[in-house]
């Protein structure tokens, strides 16, 4: 007699999409302040230097110039994500070149600008380290001559130009080879990309006669700008709030700060409101990429194809700033055995300072780089031993109830049922090498994948308003993927509300609860989880104080959709607005529903594997994903032109399956664009092209229309109505799929990232001679 | 000398069917006049290069770069910006398709994405899949992989169909 | 002094205030301008707007079967421009490959002629039709061999005060056919390499050729004395073999974010092949 629709599992449309079609969306750029000033970096001409000192009279003669900000300005206060190595501004030392020296505010940006570049700054130039090999070799200059004392969240192996080192095995590599019918072996090299989110970096604070600031900037999480602000400005925290407009994408690259703490610094020493956006070649220049990544793999099979060990050695350039890069490394060698079952493996790798801008977080975070080594592997130990290239993978995919490297436990795994689906979608069109266009080689290349949600602390508050309506409250920075919408989704499930009962607050650090952030593709999973067990909370004190006025007892109440609490059998039932109403003004007091967790299950499991130097004990629980990739090959230049994508994920269950799909289709295209165009190139010291006319990410016309997705629902057990993550999982097979695409093509197997018409071409004629 | 103290010429500008005066200095972007003395922000500035697109706005029909127009340069022209294209009550169709096909994520790219769309299906209403990409070619997305951008103009150019 | 804006009705007028100062500037379709402008490349003193001169939008057939196209005509107007046919269809097909459509928009054939760029679509174009371009000053006009024109890397042979008011294409046999490829990284990037090639052949006999190459290197390459041996003869696999060594050897290009030189002297002949091939077909399965 009650009738259920569901909310969760419905493609409605996200919250924001009219503001933004209508072009009324804020982001940052579009903010002002009365009286707000504007601010301007000067960035650094040499890579490395020790400061001598400053001459900023020039600028300050400048009329409508209120403060000049140097390293003089800040004390030694120093943030990182794991190792707290980075100063808000340059002092004492330059580690990059285009780093952030001084800065300046102005009455307006081109005043700021102008009056930046008049600053000197007094260097005794240093020699430079530009690749991890020449930082890690003896007698290199080194970087950080304090690493030892800074303030470090792991036991990091750490040391000269050694930011970290990690090591993860399991069972004994050295003696499974013994074991093995067939071992292949490579080296592998993968460029940084660049996040390109549309929207660049920028900031705006203000401060009050109290002096306490109030903050808004592009980012993924409040909280982190807090911490990191407050942390290298040596601010208590509840001096500092910080808020979100809307977002113009993060890929990671709106994790960690970027502008905030200059800008900061500018507003408590002008006491003005200042804006600072970072242009297009600053925010290339002065944020953060994707690590380049060397990688040497080695994998053994049984003659049946059965995968018996691996053994894995990574390389990462870190760039002059620790930044997220021991995470990237930990994660990328948890990431490096795959989604299979391979009994004997040895993971381990190092992370190197170089005199170049940092390397981070980006989408993926080290997984697409190890799976490109690990899944072409897989494929030339298939060929080599005749085995299709599905096959191999069903034998060797991890199941239920099986275990990650490290020991971590599988309770929902359906990378099997992934395989099967993208294999029967794309085996519905048939692969007929014979299709392409005359002069195209045509080649298909599947690709597997884990990769976890998950990760840190998270809460929600569930307030019922006096009408009975709801608002809720995570702190969860929606940074276009759609996360509002789908914790809406949730919480309107959970209280059998309509959408538009259910407002969203945005997130505060005044108000809402502390969210690690919109990274490790954990929203809609860790804080999901949250909201669930907060509206569920909400759900027994509407049912308590029903209980209480309808004469029964709370099992014997169920909520009805458009927000009744009735008893169970019976029509009998009442607004939550009577609820709300004595909850306010009669007994027990206005209804609020909490929660807070932090992820708990541990990563490593002694009995099963060891770790050292990894920095994180509890990482997440698992997403799957297989792809079937279809490329067309230029028999003349070589260029590689994807013309299919088939995807299945598991991603427990789809709150918002459109949302989902649109994951799948933009990690499509960014992956794509990692493995065939972009790339960040640095002659020595000098990033030769932070401009997007010398970047090239796919335009419409690069991407394939035909990405065909499917969603695959194996319900994670604590995830919210079983959910977990999809962000990142739908780009990390990409570049090992267009690859292993390649290799069916033209028969040659390809190492370094990208993909070119030159490497290509040159690989295809060497095979020819 | 970039910096200038002397007074600045007053002119006047058709931006979605209203003159709109604004004061510019020779260098001065449409781009710089909408977004900072018109307070017209749908139009974004991704990289003041012509490159990304996020800064479109049509200028006598077709899609151009507001970043690369100088503000001098647009008199006497018919300049509509994401702002003059449908209304709070009542979205264009083109917007519509964009919210019910899915079309938007961070949003950044959207306006860019909705004007380059409008001007497509103003000259061609039934556009095939190749034409809709190559005329958003200029428009660059880092969050949609663009197939759902493709699917709302295909829903518009079909609602535009029937009466 | 000030730097100022101009927008003259009559090329009298812009050609007086170009004159009125060394570093005055033409701004056509600003796409190349304005950019740099914004980078901080460029500060021009005296800006002079071409946009309200009428003449500089004309296409016109000259009697003797050439055309001459003003300098403002935009690139989607000469994509699309249906005069440009036969051997002139190069120059329309390198213009639906400039960048993408909201630039060509704006940009002009005066504007991206004058910038010079080698790894740009029109220089080679205009170099295999064996166009002229028409500069005028206010000391009179005068006209320039493409191959004279293009110097070196963004430079030409304009002098200081003089701009270019058209080009002409000269005429080619009706018979002839133009056709542009174009390697690029994605849509609407700049060439990494991109044959412009014009060939007019009676049965299998080459009677007319032009060939240019973009991207490799200052200026468009050309093997004007291989191009020349090749008339006469039966176009066969070897023969465009042999012009496409010669225009590898000519090129001097640069390692640079696009590509190495060793690729581009590896692909050009590939291309050029390509291109032949092209040329070759019917018209209707030239696309
Ligand atoms: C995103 C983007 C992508 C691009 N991709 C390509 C591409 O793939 N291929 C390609 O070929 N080009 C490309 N371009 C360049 C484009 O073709 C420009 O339009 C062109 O280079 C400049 O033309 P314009 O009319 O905009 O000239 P402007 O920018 O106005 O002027 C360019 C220069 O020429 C001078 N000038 C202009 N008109 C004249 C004249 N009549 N006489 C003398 N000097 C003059 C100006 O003073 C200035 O120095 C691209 C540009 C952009 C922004
Ligand atoms: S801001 Fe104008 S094209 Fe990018
Ligand atoms: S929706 Fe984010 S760039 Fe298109």
């Amino acid at each position: 007699m009650t009738v259920h629709t569901p909310i969760v599992g419905t493609s409605v449309p996200k919250r924001d999409a009219k503001e933004k079609v209508l072009g009324q969306a804020r982001y940052i750029a579009d903010m002002t302040r009365p009286g707000m000033l504007h601010g301007a970096i000067l960035q650094s001409h040499v890579a490395h230097a020790r400061i001598l000192g400053y001459d900023v009279s020039e600028a300050l003669k400048v009329p409508g110039v209120h403060a000049v900000l140097t390293g003089d300005d800040v004390g030694d206060f120093r943030m990182g994500a794991f190792v707290k190595d980075e100063t808000a501004i340059a002092k004492e030392k330059i580690l990059y070149l285009g780093e952030p020296v001084a800065a300046v505010a102005a009455d307006d940006e081109e005043t700021a600008r102008y009056a930046a570049r008049l600053i000197k700054v007094a260097v005794e130039e240093l020699p430079g380290v530009f690749s991890p090999e020449e930082a890690l070799a003896p007698g290199a200059p080194i970087l950080h001559e304090k690493l030892e004392s800074y303030f470090k969240v792991f036991p990091a192996v750490c040391g000269g130009n050694l930011l970290s080192q990690t090591e993860i095995t399991e069972g004994d590599v050295a003696k499974a080879w013994a074991e093995c019918d067939i071992i292949v072996e490579g080296e592998y090299e993968t460029q940084p990309q660049y996040h390109l989110s549309m929207e660049p970096c920028g900031a705006l604070s203000e401060i009050d006669v109290d002096g306490r600031i109030t903050l808004w900037s592009a980012n993924q999480s409040v909280f982190r700008v807090q911490a990191n602000v407050c942390e290298s400005l040596g601010l208590p925290m509840s001096r500092l709030r910080c808020l979100t407009p809307k977002v113009g994408a993060g890929f990671g690259n709106k994790m960690e700060p970027h502008i905030q703490p200059i800008c900061v610094a500018l507003t408590m020493k002008t006491g003005r409101p200042v804006k600072m956006i970072l242009n297009r070649a600053e925010d290339m220049e002065t944020v953060r990429a994707r690590h380049p990544f060397k990688v040497k793999m080695k994998t053994g099979a049984k003659k049946d194809g059965t995968l018996v060990a691996r053994e894995v050695e990574a390389l990462l350039d870190g760039g002059a700033f620790g930044d997220d890069s021991p995470g990237v490394l930990g994660y990328s060698l948890l990431m490096a055995r795959g989604p299979y079952r391979i009994p004997n493996a040895r993971c381990f790798g190092r992370v190197a300072y170089t005199n170049k801008m940092r390397f981070g977080a980006f989408r993926g975070f080290g997984n697409p780089q190890v799976s490109l080594a690990g899944e072409t592997q897989i494929d030339q130990i298939a060929d080599k031993l005749g085995i299709d290239h599905f096959e191999i993978r069903l034998k060797n995919a991890l199941k239920d109830g099986e275990r990650w490297f490290g020991g971590q436990l599988l309770k929902s795994n359906g990378l099997i049922e992934c395989i099967e689906k993208a294999r029967a979608a794309s085996e519905s069109v048939k692969h007929l090498k014979s299709q392409a266009a005359k002069g195209k080689l045509r080649g298909r290349g599947i690709a597997v994948g884990g990769h976890i949600s998950g990760l840190l602390a998270t809460g929600a508050i569930v307030r019922l308003l006096e009408d009975g309506t709801a608002v809720l409250n995570t702190g969860a920075v929606d940074i276009g993927q759609g996360s509002d919408t789908v914790l809406t989704q949730l919480c309107a499930e959970t209280l059998r509300l309509p959408l538009d009962k259910v407002a969203l607050a945005s997130p505060d650090t005044d108000g809402s609860p502390y969210n690690w952030g919109t990274t490790a593709s954990r929203v809609t999973y860790t804080t999901g989880r949250a909201v669930v067990a907060a509206s569920k909370d909400v759900e027994r004190q509407i049912k308590d104080h029903a209980a209480a006025m309808l004469n029964t007892t709370p099992d014997q109440l169920e909520l009805r959709d458009g927000g009744f609490v009735g008893i169970k059998g019976s029509n009998t039932q009442l607004p939550y607005l009577a609820v709300s109403a004595r909850a306010h003004w009669g007994v027990g007091g206005p209804i609020v529903g909490t929660n807070t967790l932090v992820f708990d299950t541990p990563t490593i499991d002694p009995k099963h594997g060891a770790a050292t130097g990894l920095p994180f004990g509890q990482i997440g629980v698992f997403s799957f994903c297989a792809m079937v990739c279809e490329v067309d090959i230029d028999e003349t230049t070589g260029k590689v032109e994807p013309v299919r994508a088939w995807y299945a994920a598991d991603v427990g269950k789809a709150i918002n399956p459109r949302l989902v799909e649109v994951q799948m289709e933009g990690g499509f295209v960014q992956g794509m664009g990692f493995a065939l165009t972009e790339e960040l190139v640095w002659e020595g010291p000098r990033l030769v092209n932070p401009n997007l006319r010398d970047y090239k990410a796919p335009t419409m016309l690069d991407a394939p229309y035909d990405i065909h997705t499917q969603i695959v629902e194996h319900p994670e057990p604590d995830g919210p109505c079983g959910a977990k993550g999809v962000g990142e999982i739908s780009l990390v097979p990409v570049p090992a799929a267009i690859a292993n695409a390649i290799a069916d093509a033209a028969g040659i197997h390809l190492t370094q990232l990208p993909f070119t018409p030159e490497r290509v071409l040159n690989a295809m004629l060497a095979k020819k001679s | 000398m970039r910096r200038t103290k002397q007074a600045s010429p007053l002119i006047t500008l058709s931006i979605n069917g209203n003159d709109h005066m604004a004061v510019v200095k020779p260098f001065t972007t449409l781009l710089q006049v909408l977004r900072d003395q018109l307070g017209l922000t749908g139009a974004k500035c991704g990289c003041n290069q012509g490159v990304c697109g996020a800064c479109t706005v049509l200028i006598d029909g077709k899609p151009a770069r507001a970043c690369l127009s100088l503000a001098a340069n647009c008199t006497g022209r018919q300049i509509v910006t994401i702002e003059g294209v449908g209304s709070v009550a009542q979205p264009s169709r083109v917007q519509q398709a964009f919210i019910d096909a899915g079309a938007v994520q961070c949003g950044f790219c959207t306006p860019g994405m909705v004007l380059s769309s409008e001007s497509l299906l103003a000259e061609n209403p039934k556009p095939s899949v190749a034409e809709i990409r190559t005329a958003l070619s200029g428009n660059l997305c880092r969050c949609t992989g663009y197939k759902r951008i493709i699917e709302a103009v295909r829903l518009a150019s079909k609602a535009e169909a029937q009466p | 002094m000030e730097p100022s804006f101009h927008q003259p009705r009559t090329l009298d007028a812009a050609l007086k205030l170009l004159a009125s100062h060394e570093d005055a500037r033409p701004l056509a379709g600003g796409a190349t301008l304005v950019a740099m402008m914004n980078a901080g490349l460029a500060e021009p003193p005296v800006l002079v707007s071409l946009r309200h001169i009428k003449e500089l939008k004309a296409v016109k057939a000259l009697p003797d079967g050439g055309l001459r196209l003003g300098a403002m005509i935009l690139h989607r107007e000469l994509a699309s421009e249906k005069r440009l046919k036969g051997g002139f269809a190069v120059l329309r097909e390198a213009a639906g490959q400039v960048a993408v459509p909201p630039v060509r928009n704006m940009g002009t054939l005066g504007g991206a002629t004058a910038f010079a760029d080698p790894a740009a679509d029109y220089p080679p174009a205009l170099a295999a039709l064996g166009a002229r371009i028409e500069a005028a000053s206010t000391k009179g006009r005068r006209s320039i061999a493409a191959d004279e024109f293009f110097l070196d890397w963004y430079a030409q042979a304009l002098e200081p005060g003089e701009m270019i008011a058209a080009i002409t294409l000269p005429a080619w046999p009706k018979n002839a056919v133009g056709v542009y490829e174009k390697l690029a990284k994605v849509t609407g990037d700049l060439a990494i390499v991109s044959i412009a090639l014009v060939l007019a052949q009676d049965k299998g006999v080459v009677t007319h050729l032009g060939v240019a190459v973009g991207g490799c290197g200052p200026k468009p390459v050309t093997a004007p004395e291989a191009a020349r041996a090749m008339i006469g003869k039966p176009i066969d696999d070897a023969a465009i073999a042999r012009l496409g060594q010669a225009l590898a050897e000519a090129a001097d290009p640069v390692d640079d974010v696009r590509a190495s030189a060793d690729y581009r002297r590896l692909v050009l002949p590939r291309m050029l092949a390509k291109a032949f091939v092209r040329a070759s077909l019917p018209a209707k399965e030239r696309r």
